[in-house]
């Protein structure tokens, strides 16, 4: 596994660098599957031509290529979960080979940010409850840690979710953590109904909560359905074998409230083969996870490029319904077929998105007619998770931290300061329409974070540029630029700010100038969002 | 003149300029405030506020405004005579007794949900809680309702909330984060101690850390990136950005915001609110309602330097509810107090409840459990006070007549300040909502 050419050393990122040497010996003992440059980038022309196609029908122009610097930032924080640092900037923005923004992608993927920024993702898809609900909360770390080493084994999709439904981890992991993986099922405390709704939502990408009190309203999903369903989770073991000379179709729950029994009939309508000593849950986890299955792949692709994109093809994401049509079927058949036909590989999936050029588009809209987010004619604007500020800021201010795999969860109230992770808080809206609060306005302005990362005093990053004396002011103004942006400043920006240090600003001191440029980097949107 | 102009000239121009000139607005110390006070709340311009005072962990209906004298059930608390004759109340909660003809007590309140979480939400929002649709919380409701154009503070202000059992029953569900509340006081657990920091608004100031001049600089830097970068990226997230921001910065300069400066009221009025948690979050909401804020919750969620987590007495009820009814009565009362004596109780509606109430039976704890079958919630201020609306049977065990659900409740709500409970908002999923359940019927004894 080679680290690129563009990975420097900086006291920031020592705690990294070290979990990144830790992860590449772990998987030099693992075989990595091979790589498949080709596949992915032969994906990535097909999704093309699919999204342009639209674009041609519609008439839509869409927006410009995104610079080398928007997508470094923009894949880094997608697959790295964090900003690059300012070297990996410099040397990726110099770098002449044409094939440096798939090199960028493969490098991202196999590094330790990859692992801890989706193993917060999956967690959040699996176990949303994990974040607002104390009760839940507590399975939040097991199941992290869990998904961890799943993700550094680039264990394929349709093995993890196995081993989830099931309870139990492949047979050739139970030496390692066993808890964590029961998280999905304890989080509902077993509850058939509960796990039939999250099942369906998170896995199939249906919703079929309505359903579990009357036939849905708008949806074709009756009582009757949902209850077939929750019949599978009743956790009852059986022998086939013991039914043996009876007329058994399967086990069965009460529908509450009525007076009839509901037999385990899957979504389409269709029942497993009882004939063999199996559980409900493996017999729910293979037809899941079934290639013949039409809603694990297409829910799962779905759920990336929405991640991505900002929105999926269909969404909301765990919304597929006749009412809810996706905006690209054909494309969203593609990608599930492809998915599939590399054994539910979730980094090529990742490779293929990012090399197309949809996915390569600048968020600046350059055309009305772009706003239509069904179209993909231009990248929007999109809020990073809790996570994700909080290392971005930390790497930005030179802020050395340990790694704490356990955060974002919420914490018992009971004194402490207030994080980042805490502020900036998942309120179950779409990425691309949150909204900025207050609270984070004024922390962002004046809290302890800020503060000591604006002042000469505390903060690193501040401290290595002011201070350097091989950069003039420009120079040094291009670097906080790099540091906190991850672009160089356009010539309009370096002029005036040039000036405005110079000047020493209203402290008259040059020092204090750079200081008051750093803070403005730092409370900008275009700091705090994806782009 | 028109009729405003008219109202407004009863001050006489020279008790104007002596109160522009002495800077005296937004200070709450001289004897002109009641005056200016009672213009203001005649005015028909002025809008109605809301108080919650929200009891968490279910309050015993029992041993606060529903006792069973005589009754094995009753407990050890004696009744007390309040200002209105056949009205009884806990003997621990005297001062607020004196304000009964002020005060409505609904003993027939009657839900489905004995689980903290879901009957926190049912209560809080007017709905059961359901996976597809996140319903807003009261505050967030009702502040958005009675907003006004241009108001500095926030609408919605949360002192020291409890959310760790249901966050979405806090939250501005599907009216998006512009109506959530702004917190205070929001990380001090159950039994936080009271400091003058408990309540600041955190991040308020600069602490300091810079010269007004530098402030002002940073912002024009800001502002210089922020138009490059959004001008061509138009939507939500930097709209709000720049929206936020700019309300964040006014926030900080504007006088208003010294309404969260407790230090500004008197050592003997911050005494008889009572130096703890709620105490202090009640003249918190008393200064805020004077500022216009259209809704302010209190939490009352335990005791000062308590572990317990509040009305949840589960064990040792008495002396629990005995110290928690001091705690209660000396900033509800004040509370009441002040805002007769400026004038605002009349369009102030305060709304005191919990999530359910406690069993009527004592259990082998010395305590009681969730009891969301018959239960008693109090409105004040803003209703025709000096009345019990519903009753339950002589051993508490249930409604004997008139009962009241969480539906008929917040339409109640609604009405009291001046809305109309079946106004609809459009939710994330296109199904419209009403402000209260369109079953819900109005307790209309209550309403002026």
């Amino acid at each position: 596994m080679s680290t690129g050419p563009w990975v420097a050393v900086s006291p920031a990122s020592a705690g990294r660098l070290g979990l990144t040497m830790l992860l590449f010996l772990l998987s030099a003992c693992v075989p990595l599957k091979a790589a498949e440059p080709d596949d992915a980038t032969a994906l990535a022309t097909r999704i093309d031509a699919a999204i342009q196609a639209r674009w041609q029908k519609r008439g839509v122009v869409p927006a410009a290529a995104a610079s080398d610097a928007e997508f470094l930032r923009r894949a880094s924080l997608h697959i790295g979960g964090c900003i690059p640092e300012v070297a990996t900037t410099r040397r990726f923005l110099a770098d002449p080979s044409p094939d440096k923004r798939r090199q960028l992608v493969d490098h991202l993927l196999d590094s330790a940010g990859y692992v801890v920024n989706y193993s917060h993702f999956w967690r959040k898809a699996m176990l949303p409850e994990a974040g607002a609900d104390r009760q839940a909360a507590q399975y939040g770390p097991g199941f992290e840690a869990w998904l961890r080493q799943e993700l550094t084994d680039n264990t394929s999709y349709d093995v993890l979710v196995r081993s989830i439904l099931t309870a139990s981890p492949a047979a050739d992991r139970r030496a390692r953590d066993t808890a964590g993986v029961a998280a999905f099922r304890q989080s509902r405390q077993n509850e058939a109904p509960e796990l039939a709704t999250a099942t369906a939502r998170v896995f199939l990408g249906v919703r079929i909560d309505c359903a579990q009190c009357h036939d849905h309203p708008f949806d074709t999903w009756k009582q009757d359905d949902f209850w077939s369903m929750a019949a599978f989770f009743t956790g009852i073991r059986f022998t086939a074998a013991a039914f043996e000379g009876t007329e058994f179709r399967g086990p069965t729950i009460a529908i509450p409230d009525q007076d009839r029994t509901a037999t385990a009939t899957f979504l389409d309508g269709t029942r497993p083969d009882w004939a063999a000593d199996t559980s409900t849950s493996q017999v729910m986890a293979e037809w899941v996870t079934s290639p013949g299955n039409p809603y694990f792949a297409r829910a799962t692709v779905n759920r990336l490029w929405g991640y991505f994109f900002g929105r999926g093809l269909v969404d909301p994401v765990d919304d597929f319904s006749a009412a809810n049509p996706a905006s690209h079927p054909e494309l969203l058949d593609l990608l599930a077929a492809e998915f599939v036909a590399h054994q539910y590989d979730l980094k090529f999936l990742i490779r293929a998105i990012t090399a197309s050029q949809a996915y390569q588009l600048s968020s600046v809209q350059s055309d009305p007619a772009q706003n239509d987010p069904q179209l993909f004619a231009v990248m929007p604007v999109q809020w990073l998770s809790p996570e994700q500020i909080s290392d971005s800021f930390a790497l930005a201010t030179g802020t050395r931290r340990q790694f704490t795999p356990y955060r974002g969860l919420i914490s018992i109230q009971s004194g402490g300061s207030v994080t980042l992770e805490s502020l900036f808080g998942e309120d179950g809206r779409s990425p691309t329409e949150r909204e900025v609060t207050i609270l984070q306005a004024l922390a962002l302005m004046n809290g302890n974070d800020t503060t000591r990362a604006t002042n000469l005093r505390t903060s690193r990053t501040l401290a290595a540029v002011a201070d350097a004396p091989f950069l003039n002011n420009g120079q040094k103004i291009e670097t906080l630029f790099l540091a906190a942006l991850s672009r160089l400043p356009t010539d309009r920006e370096r002029e005036r700010l040039t000036a405005y240090v110079e000047s020493g600003g209203p402290a008259q001191e040059p020092h204090k100038a750079l200081e008051d440029v750093f803070w403005s980097l730092l409370n900008s949107s275009e700091f705090l969002l994806n782009h | 003149m028109s009729r405003s102009d008219e109202s407004r000239s009863s001050l006489s121009r020279r008790d104007w300029l002596r109160l522009s000139a002495g800077g005296a607005f937004g200070v709450s110390m001289s004897g002109w405030l009641p005056l200016l006070a009672a213009e203001t709340a005649r005015q028909p311009e002025r809008k109605r506020s809301c108080i919650l005072l929200w009891m968490s962990g279910g309050p015993s209906q029992i041993d606060t405004f529903d006792l069973k004298t005589g009754h094995p059930n009753g407990g050890s608390f004696k009744p007390i005579d309040t200002a209105v004759s056949g009205i009884q109340i806990s003997e621990h909660l005297p001062r607020i007794a004196r304000q009964m003809e002020h005060l409505a007590v609904i003993r027939s309140m009657k839900t489905k949900e004995g689980d903290h979480g879901r009957a926190t939400y049912l209560v809080r929002t007017g709905y059961p809680p359901q996976a597809a649709l996140k319903y807003p919380t009261m505050g967030s409701l009702l502040s958005r309702e009675l907003a006004r154009e241009g108001s500095v503070l926030p609408d919605f202000v949360s002192v020291a909330p409890f959310t760790g059992l249901n966050t979405a029953a806090y939250g501005p569900g599907f009216l998006g984060p512009k109506h959530a509340p702004l917190v205070v006081g929001g990380r001090q657990g159950f039994g936080g101690n009271y400091t003058d920091e408990s309540l600041r608004v955190e991040n308020l100031d600069g602490r300091g850390s810079v010269s007004l001049d530098r402030a002002d600089a940073r912002l024009s830097l800001l502002d210089d990136l922020e138009t490059g970068f959004t001008a061509s990226r138009p939507g939500v997230p930097t709209e709000s950005h720049r929206a936020v921001y700019d309300q964040a910065v006014r926030l900080m300069r504007s006088s208003a915001g010294r309404a969260f400066d407790l230090s500004e009221e008197s050592a003997r009025v911050r005494d008889a609110y009572g130096r703890n948690l709620f105490g202090q979050g009640c003249l918190l909401a008393r200064r805020l309602i004077e500022h216009h804020v259209p809704f302010v919750e209190v939490s009352l969620n335990g005791l000062p330097g308590g572990n317990v987590f509040g009305w949840d007495t589960h064990q040792n009820n008495f002396p629990s509810v005995q110290q928690l009814s001091t705690v209660l009565d000396a900033g509800w009362a004040s509370l009441m107090d002040d805002l007769k004596g400026r004038g605002l109780l009349d369009s102030t509606l305060i709304v005191w409840m919990g999530e359910f109430g406690r069993t009527p039976v004592i259990n082998g704890n010395g305590g009681r459990d969730h009891f969301p079958n018959a239960w008693s919630a109090v409105l004040g201020g803003a209703v025709r006070g000096g009345q019990c609306i519903g009753s339950t049977n002589a051993a508490g065990t249930d409604i004997a007549e008139r009962p009241v659900s969480q539906a008929d409740l917040m339409a109640t709500i609604c009405r009291a300040l001046g809305l109309d409970p079946r106004k609809q908002n459009l939710s994330d999923i296109g199904r419209p909502i009403r402000l209260a359940d369109p079953d819900a019927r109005p307790v209309e004894e209550l309403l002026p």
